[in-house]
């Protein structure tokens, strides 16, 4: 069913409410430093005590709308210029940010955002600043513990010392303590394991249930649809979709677009063989029995596996299970307490950061650490420092040598971005793009330094279902045609079996299993502890990706 | 020896002072994102109006009106000038509060004109003998009450709801925002607080053994400076233990000048860069201040 574009009438498309809207966007309008276009024309509406999904890809405007809606725009160069946000009838749309907090709209901001150097419990006083009164407050923080009884455990610990999953309930209920007519959500899923991702759903329908309206902007599809009573879909600055979630859940151009079920199945595992044959500066990686160790916590405990020369291998794991850790073990970033990594015949555990380079092994980061105000051509250029001769003074009075020099690295940079389809991007600065551009950039520039090795540090996190199936194109062209190793850190298990010649499995710093995908997939202690599901349950959600028929 | 721990007495009551200073410079910082060179006029305002008015209302009201004087000004700078400006360019900012500092000193120092004010202080020049050393009064009283306003700062930051909003807006400002937090308010709190610290300081700065309120006060002040940025911009720990280096290195200086004259004459007014230089090259983010830290 196409939705209509015109908005609908109440009684239809109220399904987790009735009556007028608690909040209405009508015909809103943003730009950005007086330019860009960001919003054209939104018009949305949470029913009172409804839930409302807002999809979209990266850069469709979700982040921009809820800027406008909690007042925030001015502090990021934007505003409205046209349109109205009401909140029960009241105009906000040109409120500051307090008072907007005050009519009762909270927002749990992406990525979390918790006051990491705030004990849990102040983080949680800081929320309650927006309570109405005492009473309200302490019953706001009976609320959050009993949602969360983990954050009554942790509640004198600092907040920056809690895992990803932990992190997230802290900032949910950080701004229920300001008792919320409308909760808005900024991708509470993101960069979170399955499971912490179906308590964070659990916990959505809670509070809803307890009278609090609710406002999903997720990239994750299935999640968002299956919590929301009415949908949204943002498109390029505009709403394409919208109507009740279980309908729009029904229409093949969500289903194909942001469910990753119909078309764009990845390609089976056995057409993706390698071609080339390891380079000659493509080393075995040995983990032996490695230990990590903060203060009290063991972050890993004994890991140990092998990289075979010119294979991918995924290491896998939820929340906490130590993948990260292990990832800065490997490129120097965190010094093992105990054990050894091996690359051919150096100890990269004796190395500095910038040695470890030296041999050829690049990362990429979860969280990106590209240079926003230079181009991307700039951005790969730099990847090229390993591989300059010229020094500062041929460089600058240009001698014939240099300029060859130049030549050639940028053509290599050109080579690396045709590759991953960057190639009409590289005059861009890179704060322009969107993310998920942003993170194909980062892949590119890990591969201008000519790796032996390269460790992808959760190359998909934050993308949605169609970003990350290019993305999955991408590494596995460009371990086809380099013949590099790979060792590649996610939770998104679908993407890990399709690509993956080996996976590692990690929970709570130690190594439960490692081989095969189809070995690993089989492996009950890996059911148990990653999917925490029956068999069944692991079927259906590795399917996806597994092979030619998965989802026919 | 007896010397040498006259020395360092003197230097703790006189780094006590630093401290309080500097940690208004951390205050301002944290809250704001500015290097404040405008403090040390903010320093002078205090002890000025203290001066010019503890005749007439007697000197403990005097000091409630240099402290109300100060903390207002300090205030006024960041809603009149620095609002405007939230989230330049660090470097535009602090050339800003340069252009306030300028302006502020010379209205000062019209309106002080060639006299020298007192403070007119009840401690006057009287000193106490403590284990065989001798210190001025007004130093001692300096360092009991920069331990209570020390005391005093860390409960408030550490208990009040309004001090955890404060630590949270200064962590993150966005998100602070999002819950609710008046940024303006938070900021202009964090400038009057820093500003009633400075008069505080003021008034010991300017009390015996110092001749009196002059404007060149303000240039003094300015030695807490190296203490700021050797406590690490942005600790409050940082800034008393800052503080106390630099009192004692300028003390210790002073007293030994004699002997280190190789190095030249007015080394106690160097030393306290110098200090500060030996301890970046070690620890460049000083002493205790949070190094530049991504999650990677």
């Amino acid at each position: 069913m196409p939705v209509l574009p015109e908005r609908r009438a109440h009684g239809t498309a109220t399904p987790a409410g009735d009556g007028e809207p608690l909040l209405e966007v009508r015909d809103l309008h943003v730009r950005y430093a007086g330019s860009v276009r960001a919003l054209r024309g939104v018009s949305m509406w949470v029913p009172d005590r409804g839930v409302v999904a807002v999809l979209g890809n990266n850069g469709a405007g979700k982040s921009t709308l809820l800027r406008a809606v909690s007042g925030t725009l001015r502090h990021h160069g934007g505003a409205v210029d046209g349109g109205s946000i009401r909140l029960a009838g009241r105009p906000i749309e040109r409120r500051s940010p307090w008072s907007v907090v005050a009519e009762g709209v909270l927002q749990v901001p992406e990525g979390r955002r918790v006051f990491g150097t705030l004990t849990v419990e102040d983080n949680l006083r800081v929320g309650g600043r927006a309570a109405r009164d005492a009473a309200a407050r302490s019953a706001a923080r009976e609320r959050v513990y009993r949602l969360f009884p983990v954050l009554r455990d942790r509640r004198r610990q600092r907040a920056g010392l809690l895992s990803g999953g932990e992190q997230q309930m802290l900032a949910i209920g950080r701004a229920l303590m300001g008792g919320p007519r409308v909760l808005l959500l900024d991708e509470p899923s993101l960069g979170l394991a399955p499971l912490i991702v179906e308590r964070i759903a659990d916990v959505i329908t809670a509070i809803n249930e307890e009278g609090t309206a609710v406002v999903l902007v997720e990239q994750n599809a299935a999640m968002a649809l299956r919590v929301a009573g009415l949908a949204f879909v943002l498109e390029a600055g505009e709403i394409s979709l919208y109507g009740p979630a279980a309908e729009l859940a029904a229409t093949t151009e969500v289903r194909d677009r942001y469910l990753g079920v119909g078309a764009g199945k990845p390609e089976p595992a056995v057409a993706r063989r390698r071609a080339t044959s390891p380079g000659p500066a493509v080393r075995e990686l040995t983990v032996e029995e490695v230990s990590v160790r903060f203060g009290g916590i063991q972050a890993l405990g004994d890991v140990s596996f092998t990289v075979d020369p010119g294979s991918l291998h995924a290491l896998i794991g939820p929340n906490g299970a130590g993948k990260s850790t292990c990832l800065n073990v490997l490129s120097g970033v965190y010094a093992a307490t105990t054990g050894r990594v091996r690359y051919g015949d150096d100890d990269l555990t004796r190395l500095a950061q910038h040695r470890i380079a030296a041999l050829g092994v690049t990362r990429t980061f979860q969280n990106l650490a590209l240079s926003p105000a230079e181009t991307v051509l700039d951005n790969l250029l730099v990847a090229r420092h390993r591989h300059m001769r010229t020094g500062l003074w041929a460089a600058a009075v240009r001698t014939a040598r240099s300029r060859r020099e130049a030549a050639e690295h940028h053509a290599a940079v050109r080579r690396i971005a045709e590759l991953l389809d960057l190639d009409h991007l590289l005059h861009h600065h890179v704060g322009q793009l969107p993310y998920g551009d942003r993170k194909r950039v980062e892949l590119a520039r890990a591969l201008c330094a000519e790796p032996g090795l390269l460790l992808l540090d959760e190359p998909v996190a934050g993308m949605n279902h169609r970003e990350s199936l290019g993305m999955e194109r991408a590494i596995g062209s460009v371990q086809r045609e380099l013949g590099i190793s790979i060792v590649l850190v996610e939770h998104d298990m679908r993407f890990v079996m399709g690509l993956a010649d080996r996976v590692t499995v990690l929970d709570f710093g130690r190594l439960i299993a490692d081989g095969t995908p189809a070995q690993v997939r089989r492996d009950p202690e890996v059911l148990r502890a990653y999917l925490g599901g029956s068999p069944e349950g692991l079927s259906e959600r590795t399917g996806a990706g597994d092979g030619p028929g998965g989802t026919a | 020896m007896s010397q040498a721990v006259g020395f360092v007495v003197n230097g703790s009551s006189l780094g006590a002072i630093y401290a309080l200073i500097a940690l208004g410079f951390v205050m301002i910082f944290k809250a704001t994102s500015v290097m404040n060179f405008a403090h040390g006029s903010v320093v002078v305002l205090g002890a000025y109006v203290v001066g010019r008015t503890h005749d007439t209302v007697g000197f403990w009201w005097a000091v409630l009106l240099g402290l109300a004087a100060a903390a207002a000004g300090a205030a006024l700078i960041d809603v009149v000038v620095l609002r405007r400006a939230r989230g330049a360019d660090p470097g535009t900012l602090a050339i800003l509060t340069i252009g306030v500092n300028t302006l502020l000193s010379a209205e000062l120092t019209r309106e002080t004109g060639s006299a020298i004010l007192s403070t007119g202080a009840p401690w006057g020049t009287s000193t106490v003998h403590l284990a065989g050393v001798s210190i001025p009064l007004s130093r001692v009283v300096a360092a009991v009450v920069a331990v209570a306003v020390v005391a005093v700062l860390w409960a408030v930051f550490k208990f009040t709801t309004w001090g955890i909003a404060m630590r949270a807006a200064a962590e993150d400002g966005d998100t602070a925002a999002l819950l609710g937090i008046r940024l303006n308010r938070i900021a202009a709190g964090a400038w009057a607080i820093a500003g009633a610290l400075a008069a505080l300081a003021g008034v010991f700065l300017t009390s015996f053994p110092s001749p009196g309120i002059t404007p060149a006060v303000g240039v003094t002040a300015l030695a807490a400076i190296p203490a700021w940025v050797l406590g690490g911009f942005d600790s409050f720990g940082g800034a008393v233990v800052g503080g106390l280096v630099i009192g004692i290195v300028t003390a210790l200086t002073a007293g030994y000048q004699e002997h280190l004259l190789f190095l030249g004459r007015d080394l106690p007014q160097v030393a306290p860069y110098a200090v500060m230089f030996l301890v970046l090259l070690v620890r460049p983010s000083g002493l205790f201040g949070s190094t530049e830290f991504t999650r990677v």
